[in-house]
Order: structure tokens, then C-alpha cells, then sequence
């Protein structure tokens, strides 16, 4: 017997017998394989894009200087050029400014030495305009601006014309001296880029004798070590010298955590979709074991019998992974722009245009659904070979074999448990440098510590399963001892059910838990530090990457104190500072007035301490992931690299702070000041007189500037809605795949069900012949669904709890410190049992029907 | 029959002596070598440097768009190959007092700087970007310097050709040293030894077209009174027309610092 004879004589008939079977294993596979895929296009384009943003504002520079994000003075270009193999150095200023009026949006400004930059960037300036853009005017006229075509169709607008930009100097109108067409730089975020010479943006930016960058090229022939070493001897300590590749490398690391537990939330579907597999080909055994013993009794040999099972699992999983593959580029179709827009609120700007595609890509998430399919398949296909002629032929059940609540399985689940323990005790005790404080640790542990329940979870469901017996009778009567019965004929196979419920649900409950511990401890850290009532700023005050934050002139500040109703008005300032290879947040804001009405959370160290930070005293306050990763306690120090060269700075406290993963330093404004020069200010925190109207007080602030710039007067309880938003919408990608999940776990318990249904045909029409009525089984089936998901369920919180606080112990806390609590989120925990209890009825109803409907007659004789 | 032996004879004996007085006789003296021409170019170039230009610069790109700019050029000449040149613009009335200065210490070493009235500062202009286009139009720094080190190139005449009725020697000047362009093939007029025409080439291809025209003699120096340079890449051309020029000028020193930069020259 050939293989192939036995699929096309064997398989096919039996695929087309059993149609709505092969629906659900097909759309389970394909929706795994969807999510992933899906997910790793996303992840790509993303990443994609942020490089592609480096590399298109990068140019053909080889090196790139930097200095912090207050920018060095410009007298270091000088340097650089003067060196020997320098063939061009150009100064570069980055700002974000927002284009004002109907169509207002964050615009990436780029100042570039318009004399120079083409020797290391692309420009090509579009000459579709009569009048030719004229680069002596754009260099004499400080209003000079270059928009990129793509934008200026956007906004509809051409040269010569104006435009009201968003500046540190407030609201200033710009002229457009030419359009750029998209190459090179005019390319970076999606086209939102405006060109301005290099001294225009610092005036225009505060930057006034500060550079943000220095990109350089080399001559040719020059060695790139000797050239580097021969820049940074000629610079102070604390320049960074790197190249686009480090700076690309910097936005992987920055991506990574998010990247990594979107790939995680991928492989759970997909896990997923193994049990609905593995149930699949288990009920494809059962329903086949005449035919099975048929074949054994003719001849065949087991491996033939397992083989053709594993053929027909791997020709099903093909055709689904390929589905997979189509379903999965419009998920990430769908998905890209709220991924990149969450992206640009918490990491940094990017603006996905189209999806990156890759075969090689594609074909490996198919690849690994196909394997996962036939690993799935593993276990039933030898249960199928052990069946012996004999047995076939007396209809033993299948469940007999009970093959999963065997010493074999408790062994490996108890070996996975082990492993699983042991990954999280290496995480937790190994050293910040260790290779074992590796996120991959903690994403074996979860993956294995779900196998081992998973694995358990039939012995499980045969203990919790009698608890429920005496319930179900009281509540629903004959129906529910029934229901409750016949789930524990078939343990096994209910068990498998049970656990892709359990998995979904796990996975739900720990997300939810996640989001809510971040959200809870986000809020309580805020309580702690903004204690103003009005937030002012000249953009989101929440903007790390995307929306235009354009910092303030300190003078505003005399100003807004003028104001009647004000109080007091806090200046904040943050930044980036390098520390170790690390971008550090800077935090600056003046400590004296902080200190008088502001609790801030300390972790380790005393209140009393932060008197330190006070002016004229180089201290910092650093945040405890910071302290973690640097062995950092109170009393050491740190030296950090300002423009005026590296300063020396004592730690005075250890502060909770999660404004940042890669670690957050806290500063006095007039220290930063006396170090770093930089007079800007991000936000003013207004704290209002008692009696005051709070409303009152921000419109005359907003009267009051709202003629020079553009301002946002956040009150706190917005400002905290803004961060929920925020929070959801970084989230939203995780929810999905939850739902398909959940999706593919409802799957499961449909065909689980189906197959009992199918295989109680006889013992239904008995049912409906002594006397039950069309609804009683109806019932019955619903309750033994219910029942599924409510066990599941249950099983599944407990587990989702635990895996949460593994991923707040591994993702989360490593960077942002132990203070940020883990909270249940019982509300949460509340929905994930009604939707297991609730999907699981729904994925009842069609085998409930069915068995509603069945014939007596027909019944009686079907065998 | 004889006499044709004799009159032979005699004509032999003529081309003989003819043979022999053109092997003794020293040869007459050769044409000019590329470099010989453009050691008169450089002479006449290096005396005009003393000078007062009043000019027109016109822009336009292939659509036919134009921008016009007017601007006051001055120049000075000092001891060896130090020269000086500002040249500040004069409208519209937006590019009123940009001015740009030359400071150069041989032929070949120079600085150069621009002012921009309303950034109040003064920008150094790298020398590395002496082939840049001169503030957009398609003429260099390069172009509004002094004359060049000859030194820096290698000159070969390629051939001789009228070009508009005037007789002119087809020059390929060539740099020892890389720059934007590989080559220049110039036509240098025989007579008064000014560019008639400059092709640049950038590897095979010509890239930038000049022609010099409207040539007049003043103060005993041929001038051309327009210069067109065409870009053959983009179709953008710059002409520049010569509106007043006064040579022999005695400028004084502090005219040409950065400070009288700032001032626009005054």
C-alpha cells in the first residue's frame, strides 16, 4: 500500500466526509500562522522604517558625533574639519516642530549647512514650479524652508508660499523656498520633513552656537579605526563617535522588549493552534478506527497508518499555512499604522509606508506552522498505529489508551515545570551583565511553564472534573449530571480542549494583569511627581518620539508667574545623556520647589537626601533600573558627559521613575544649566492658588501665549488620560492576537464537542427515546461546553496571574525597577472567565443543535 | 636633348643646396605650447585683478523661470600671488548686503567666507567646496576666484579652430589633483588670449558649458562682457553680464576684511 494510494483512496474521502472538521483545523492553522506572520511583518516594517529614517538622514556619512540631545557648541565642527583624512564634515541641528493651521502635524525639521550637506546627503529639488528655487535666498533669509513634495500636496501648498511652523520662538511663518522630491532625506518619516539651513533652525530651535550632529565622511583610503580614534582624541570625553550602523543597532535595542513580546503573543496562537491539531487528529482517529483496523487487518503496517495521519496533517497544514500567509499580510496591512503610531508615542518617530515583505520570512512562519501542525499530530498518529485490528473491530473508545494522563506526560510536565523554574531562578539571580539576564530566558520559561500545565492539565480536568458533578446536578438537573458524565468518559481528548481554553486564557488574563500593573504604577508614580495642577507645554507633554514637544524659552516663566491665580511654575526640561552605551533620560526641574510640594517616591536612600540635588551641588537621583543594571547605590557616582566635558556627579538617591527603560537621572535645573547650557524648557507645572479656578487660570495662560506659540495646558486628570490612551493603544496589537487566540481555542472546543456529539449518536437517540426532550439535550451539549470553558477558565487565570508576573519580573521591572507593583486585575480576571464560559457555549451551539436534532431512528441504528 | 641635361643638372644641383641649407638652417619658431597659452591667460588674468565689476547675474532653469541678482565686485592684487576679492550683492532687496570675500594667499590656497546680513554672521565656505556651485547659480567659487596655480594642471593643445569668426586654440586643461571635474576643454582666443568657450567633463561626459562673448578691450585688457554657464545635466544656466568694469583700481586693504564684509563694503 503506497502512501499515496492510502491518501487519495483513504484521506481524501475522508476530508470530504468530514468537511466542517477540516474547516476548523484549517482555519486554526491559518489563523496561527496569520498572527504570526502578521506580527513579524509588522515588527519588520517598523524596524525597517526606523532604520530606514537613520539611514536616509544619515546619508553617506561614515561617522556620526554626537553630544547629548542639548546639542555641543558648533565650535567642534571646526575641529573635525581641520583633521587630517576629514574629507567633509557637516553640522546637522534635529528638531521637532509642528506645522499649525487645518492641517496641523509633527514635522521633523533637519538643519543642514545648505553650502556643504550634498557632499554627504541626496537632495533633489523639484522643478515641476515656473520659478526656479533659488539657493542664495534660502541661505540669505532666515524664514527659509525646504517641505518635501509629498507634504506640500498633503497641505496643498507650493513655493513661495507660507507656512506657521511651531518653533521654540513660538509660532513662526515660514517661507517655502522649494520642494524636495523624495530621495534621500525627504524620504525620512513618511515625508513630514522640513530642511532649513543649519544657523535658521538654531535660531529658530534655541540652538543658537549648539550643534545636535556632526556627520562626516572620509577621504578616500583613510583607515576607519585611525580615523575614529583620531575624532574622538580631537573631541572632549563624552562625545559619542559611532556610525549609522550603531545608531541603527541603538533603535534595535530601543525596539527590542516591544518587538519581543509581540513575537511571544505570536507563538501562543499558535501554541494555541497546536491543541486544536492535536484534538483534530485525535477525533480523526477515533472516527477512523474501523477503517484503521481495516487497513491493519489487510496488511498495513503501523508506521503506514501513522505516516498516512502525519501526510494528511501536513497536507492540511500546507493548504492552511498558506492561507495563513495571505490572512497574515492583511492582518499587518491592518495593523501597521496603530503598531507605528504607538511606536512614535513611546520609543521614537517612524512612519510606516508600506509593509516589508519578505518570501524567505513568509515561508518561515508557514514553515513553522506546518511543524508545529505535524509535532501536534505527533502524538495522535502513534496512538492510531497502536491500534490493533481487534481493538477496532470491539469499538474500544479511544480515550482508553489514555495515553496523556500517563507517567510519560506527568514526566514531561514536570521536567518542562523544572526547566521552566530554572530559567526564571537563573533570570532572577544572574547579574545585570550576565548572558542569563537575557529576556530569551524568561520567554522559554513562559512558553515551557505552559507547556507543563498544558501537559497536565487531563490530570487536572479528571480532578476537577467529579468536584463539579454534584453542582451541575443541582443547577441543571438530569441534563447536567449527564453533561457532567460525559465529559468524564473522555478526559483525554475534553483535556486537550480545556487546555487551549486554559492557554487563551492565560494569556489574556496575563496581558490584562500587565497592562494594569504598568497602569496602576505609571498612575501612583504620577501622583507622586506632578502634583501641578496645569501642565504646559508646546506639544504632547507625553511626546518621546512623535508629536511635536518644542521646547519653551526659560523667560516664559517670569511671565506665566504674572499671571493672576498662578501660584507657583515649575520648569521641566528632559533629554538624553550617554551613559555606558546607554541613552539615559535626563529629568531636570528645579528640586528646591519640588521638594516643597512634591513626595517623590524614593526607593532606596533618605527624602532628606535630595536636598543634595539642590543648585551648585553635583548630585543626580537615579531611577532604580539604572541602579540595578549600574550597581549604583546612594554615595556612589556616575559621570556623565556634558558639553562642557564629562562631570562627575554623586548619587543621592535611588528614585522610582519609569520614564524610560534604558534608565532615567534626575538633575537640578541649575545644575543642568551651570553643565549643559541648554536655557529650554519642555514644560511649565502650574500649580494654581488655592481658590483659583483652575479653568480660569490656564485660559489666561493660554491668552497670554497663545499669541506668540501654540500651547498645550493639560489639566492632570487629562494628562492621565492621556496616558491611558497611550498605554491602550501600545496594547492593541497584543489584544488582537489575544482574540485570535481566543478564536482559535473557540475552534477547538467545536470540534471537540462535534466529534462527542458524533460519537454519541447511538446514546443521544436512547436519550431522546426514554424520553428527553429536544432542549434537555440541547442543554446537555451547551453545559458540557460551558463546562469546557468554565474548567479552562479557571485553570486559565491561575496561570495567566502567574505568567503575568513572570513578564513583569522579565520585561518590565529588569528595566524599570522593583517598585513598579504587581496588581491583579480582577475585573479583568472576571471577564476572562465569562468569555471562556461564554465562548465556549457559543462554540457549543452548533454540536448542541445537531445533537438537538438527531434523528431516533436513525440514531438507534447508527453504529 | 643636352640642353634638357644641362637645364636638369642645374635644377639638381638647386634642390641640393635648397636640401642642404634646410638641415643647417635652425627651424623657425614653433606654435605655443597649452601651457605657454595659458601663461598669457594667467598674465592678462592676473593684471585684471585689480579691478571694479558692477554685473547682473540672471538664473534660469530649463522651464524658462528666472532670478536676477545685481552685485559690486572688488578686487585687489598684493605682493607675489596674494589677491583679495569681495563681491557683495546689491538686490533684490532681499540679497541686499550678502557679500562674500577671497582671501587668497597663493594661487592656489585661499579662504573664502560669506555674510548673510540677517543671521548676522559670518560662514566659512570649506576650500574643499571651491567647485560647489557659486550661492546656486552654475558657476563655481572656483570661477570667482583669481587666476589658478598652473602648476595644479596640465595644459595640451588638441587643435586650432575658428569659433565665432575668431581663430582660438583648443586647450585640455587637466587637474593633477581630483576635483568635481576630470577635465576642461578650453578655447582660448589666439589673439587676445581670453576663454572663448570651457567644456568640463566629468569622466567622459561634458557636464557644464561656458561661453564668453561680447569681448571688449578696456584699460588695455580684453574683457568679456557676457559669461554664460550652462549645467548640461540639469538645463540650468547662469548668465552673467558685465555692466561696468574699471581696471588699475587702488582699493585699500581694509575693504577686504571680514568686518568690511559685514558692512557690505562701506
Amino acid at each position: 500500500m503506497k502512501l499515496l494510494n492510502l491518501l487519495r483512496h483513504i484521506s481524501l474521502k475522508h476530508l470530504h466526509l468530514q468537511k466542517l472538521q477540516l474547516v476548523m483545523a484549517v482555519s486554526g492553522i491559518c489563523l496561527g500562522v496569520a498572527a504570526m506572520v502578521a506580527i513579524d511583518l509588522v515588527n519588520r516594517s517598523v524596524l525597517k522604517s526606523c532604520e530606514d529614517s537613520i539611514n536616509h538622514a544619515t546619508g553617506r556619512a561614515v561617522l556620526q558625533i554626537t553630544g547629548g540631545e542639548a546639542g555641543f557648541p558648533e565650535e567642534m565642527l571646526e575641529r573635525v574639519q581641520k583633521l587630517p583624512g576629514v574629507e567633509y564634515a557637516v553640522p546637522v541641528i534635529e528638531a521637532t516642530g509642528g506645522l499649525t493651521g487645518d492641517k496641523e502635524r509633527a514635522l521633523m525639521i533637519l538643519g543642514i549647512d545648505v553650502l556643504q550637506d550634498h557632499h554627504i546627503r541626496d537632495y533633489s529639488i523639484t522643478d515641476e514650479s515656473a520659478e526656479i528655487p533659488d539657493p542664495l535666498l534660502f541661505l540669505a533669509k532666515r524664514d527659509s524652508i525646504l517641505l518635501t513634495r509629498t507634504l506640500a500636496g498633503q497641505i496643498g501648498i507650493g513655493i513661495d508660499q507660507e507656512v506657521n511652523v511651531q518653533t521654540v520662538a513660538g509660532l513662526k511663518t515660514f517661507k517655502v523656498r522649494g520642494l524636495l522630491n523624495p530621495e534621500g532625506p525627504a524620504r525620512v518619516a513618511g515625508g513630514d520633513i522640513a530642511i532649513m539651513d543649519v544657523y535658521a533652525a538654531q535660531m529658530a530651535f534655541g540652538k543658537v552656537g549648539s550643534l545636535d550632529r556632526i556627520d562626516v565622511s572620509f577621504l578616500p583610503g583613510q583607515d576607519f579605526d585611525t580615523m575614529k580614534a583620531r575624532i574622538e582624541a580631537a573631541l572632549p570625553p563624552g562625545y559619542d563617535v559611532d556610525t549609522p550602523a550603531g545608531r541603527t543597532r541603538q533603535v534595535e535595542l530601543l525596539l527590542g522588549r516591544f518587538r519581543t513580546s509581540m513575537r511571544l503573543v505570536g507563538c501562543m496562537a499558535l501554541f494555541v493552534g497546536m491543541y486544536l491539531i492535536y484534538n483534530t487528529v485525535s477525533i480523526s482517529v477515533v472516527q477512523r478506527r474501523r477503517e484503521i483496523g481495516i487497513l491493519r487487518a489487510l496488511g498495513g503496517g503501523r508506521m503506514q497508518i501513522a505516516a498516512l495521519f502525519l501526510a494528511e496533517t501536513l497536507a492540511v497544514a500546507t493548504f492552511a499555512s498558506l492561507l495563513g500567509m495571505a490572512l497574515g499580510l492583511g492582518f499587518a496591512q491592518a495593523s501597521v499604522g496603530v503598531v507605528a503610531q504607538s511606536v512614535t508615542e513611546m520609543y521614537l518617530r517612524t512612519s510606516v509606508s508600506e509593509l516589508v515583505f519578505s518570501w524567505p520570512s513568509l515561508l518561515l512562519n508557514a514553515g513553522i506552522g506546518i511543524l508545529a501542525s505535524l509535532i501536534a499530530a505527533v502524538f495522535p498518529s502513534l496512538a492510531a498505529a497502536r491500534v490493533t485490528p481487534v481493538s477496532a473491530i470491539r469499538a474500544v473508545p479511544y480515550a482508553a489508551d489514555d495515553f496523556l494522563r500517563g507517567w510519560r506526560i506527568k514526566f514531561a510536565a514536570c521536567l518542562c515545570l523544572l526547566i521552566a523554574l530554572s530559567c526564571l531562578v537563573a533570570f532572577e539571580v544572574a547579574s545585570p551583565a550576565s548572558p542569563a539576564k537575557n529576556l530569551g530566558f524568561v520567554v522559554v520559561a513562559v512558553i515551557l511553564l505552559l507547556l507543563s500545565i498544558s501537559l497536565i492539565t487531563p490530570v487536572l480536568f479528571a480532578w476537577t472534573l467529579p468536584l463539579t458533578h454534584n453542582l451541575l446536578a443541582f443547577c441543571f438537573g438530569a441534563q447536567g449530571r449527564l453533561a457532567g458524565l460525559n465529559l468524564q468518559k473522555n478526559i483525554t481528548r475534553n483535556g486537550v480542549a480545556v487546555a487551549a481554553i486554559l492557554c487563551s486564557i492565560a494569556l489574556f488574563v496575563s496581558s490584562a494583569n500587565t497592562v494594569h500593573s504598568m497602569r496602576t504604577s505609571l498612575f501612583e508614580w504620577f501622583d507622586s511627581i506632578i502634583r501641578a495642577d496645569l501642565l504646559v507645554s508646546s506639544g504632547h507633554p507625553l511626546a518621546t518620539g512623535g508629536a511635536p514637544t518644542i521646547p519653551m524659552p526659560a523667560e516664559m516663566l517670569g511671565e506665566m508667574e504674572k499671571i493672576p491665580g498662578v501660584q507657583s511654575v515649575e520648569p521641566f526640561r528632559k533629554g538624553r545623556v550617554s551613559y555606558n552605551g546607554r541613552k539615559l533620560m535626563l529629568e531636570v526641574f528645579d528640586v528646591a520647589l519640588r521638594m516643597d510640594y512634591c513626595p517623590a517616591m524614593i526607593a532606596v536612600g533618605k527624602r532628606e537626601n535630595m536636598a543634595r540635588l539642590l543648585p551648585d551641588q553635583d548630585y543626580v537621583a537615579i531611577n532604580e533600573g539604572l541602579a540595578l543594571k549600574e550597581r549604583l547605590r546612594p554615595g556612589d557616582s556616575l559621570v556623565l558627559p556634558t558639553p562642557q566635558g564629562p562631570v562627575r556627579f554623586g548619587v543621592a538617591a535611588v528614585i522610582v521613575s519609569f520614564s524610560s527603560d534604558a534608565g532615567v537621572v534626575w538633575l537640578d535645573i541649575n545644575t543642568y544649566r551651570r553643565h549643559w547650557r541648554d536655557p529650554l524648557v519642555d514644560t511649565y507645572e502650574v500649580l494654581v492658588k488655592p481658590g483659583a479656578k483652575i479653568k480660569e487660570v490656564r485660559q489666561a495662560i493660554l491668552d497670554r501665549f497663545g499669541g506668540e506659540r501654540r500651547l498645550f495646558a493639560l489639566e492632570a486628570a487629562e494628562f492621565k488620560v492621556e496616558v491611558r490612551k497611550i498605554l491602550d493603544r501600545s496594547f492593541v496589537m497584543t489584544n488582537a492576537v489575544n482574540i485570535i487566540t481566543l478564536v482559535i481555542a473557540g475552534l477547538g472546543i467545536i470540534v471537540t464537542l462535534l466529534a462527542s456529539v458524533f460519537e454519541r449518536t447511538r446514546e443521544i437517540g436512547i436519550l431522546r427515546g426514554i424520553g428527553m426532550t429536544r432542549s434537555q439535550v440541547l442543554a446537555m451539549v451547551l453545559i458540557e461546553s460551558a463546562l469546557i470553558g468554565a474548567i479552562g477558565g479557571v485553570l486559565g487565570a491561575a496561570a495567566g496571574i502567574v505568567i503575568g508576573w513572570i513578564e513583569m519580573e522579565g520585561m518590565i521591572r529588569v528595566d524599570l525597577g522593583a517598585s513598579i507593583g504587581y496588581h491583579v486585575h480582577y475585573a479583568a480576571l472576571l471577564w476572562a472567565l465569562l468569555l471562556a464560559v461564554g465562548l465556549s457555549a457559543l462554540a457549543g451551539i452548533y454540536p448542541a443543535r445537531r445533537a438537538a436534532t438527531t434523528n431516533i431512528v436513525e440514531a438507534l441504528t447508527y453504529e | 636633348m643636352n640642353s634638357l641635361f644641362v637645364t636638369d643638372w642645374k635644377l639638381m644641383l638647386l634642390a641640393g643646396c635648397i636640401l642642404a641649407l634646410t638641415l643647417f638652417i635652425p627651424a623657425p619658431v614653433q606654435a605655443m605650447s597649452g601651457r605657454q597659452v595659458y601663461e598669457k591667460v594667467h598674465e592678462l588674468r592676473t593684471r585684471g585683478l585689480d579691478r571694479q565689476t558692477e554685473f547682473t547675474m540672471t538664473l534660469f532653469d530649463k522651464g524658462g523661470g528666472t532670478r536676477s541678482r545685481t552685485a559690486v565686485e572688488y578686487g585687489k592684487k598684493a605682493e607675489g600671488e596674494t589677491y583679495k576679492v569681495l563681491v557683495v550683492f546689491k538686490t533684490p532687496p532681499d540679497l541686499c548686503d550678502v557679500g562674500f570675500l577671497i582671501h587668497a594667499r597663493t594661487f592656489s590656497d585661499r579662504d573664502l567666507w560669506a555674510y548673510f546680513p540677517e543671521f548676522k554672521r559670518i560662514r566659512r565656505i570649506p576650500t574643499t567646496s571651491q567647485d560647489d556651485s557659486f550661492f546656486g547659480s552654475d558657476f563655481s567659487y572656483d570661477d570667482f576666484g583669481g587666476p589658478p596655480n598652473l602648476d595644479d594642471y596640465t595644459f595640451t593643445i588638441l587643435r586650432e579652430e575658428v569659433l565665432d569668426s575668431r581663430p582660438c586654440y583648443v586647450i585640455e586643461v587637466t587637474p593633477k589633483v581630483p576635483r568635481k571635474w576630470s577635465r576642461n576643454q578650453a578655447w582660448v582666443d589666439k589673439e587676445l588670449f581670453v576663454h572663448r568657450k570651457i567644456v568640463s567633463y566629468q569622466g567622459k561626459e561634458p557636464y557644464r558649458d561656458g561661453t564668453f562673448t561680447d569681448v571688449r578691450i578696456v584699460d588695455d585688457l580684453p574683457t568679456p562682457f557676457r559669461m554664460e554657464m550652462k549645467n548640461l545635466k540639469t538645463g540650468h544656466r547662469t548668465e552673467v553680464a558685465i555692466e561696468e568694469i574699471h581696471y588699475h583700481t587702488s582699493f585699500p586693504d581694509d575693504l577686504f576684511t571680514q568686518r568690511s564684509l559685514e558692512r557690505a563694503g562701506k
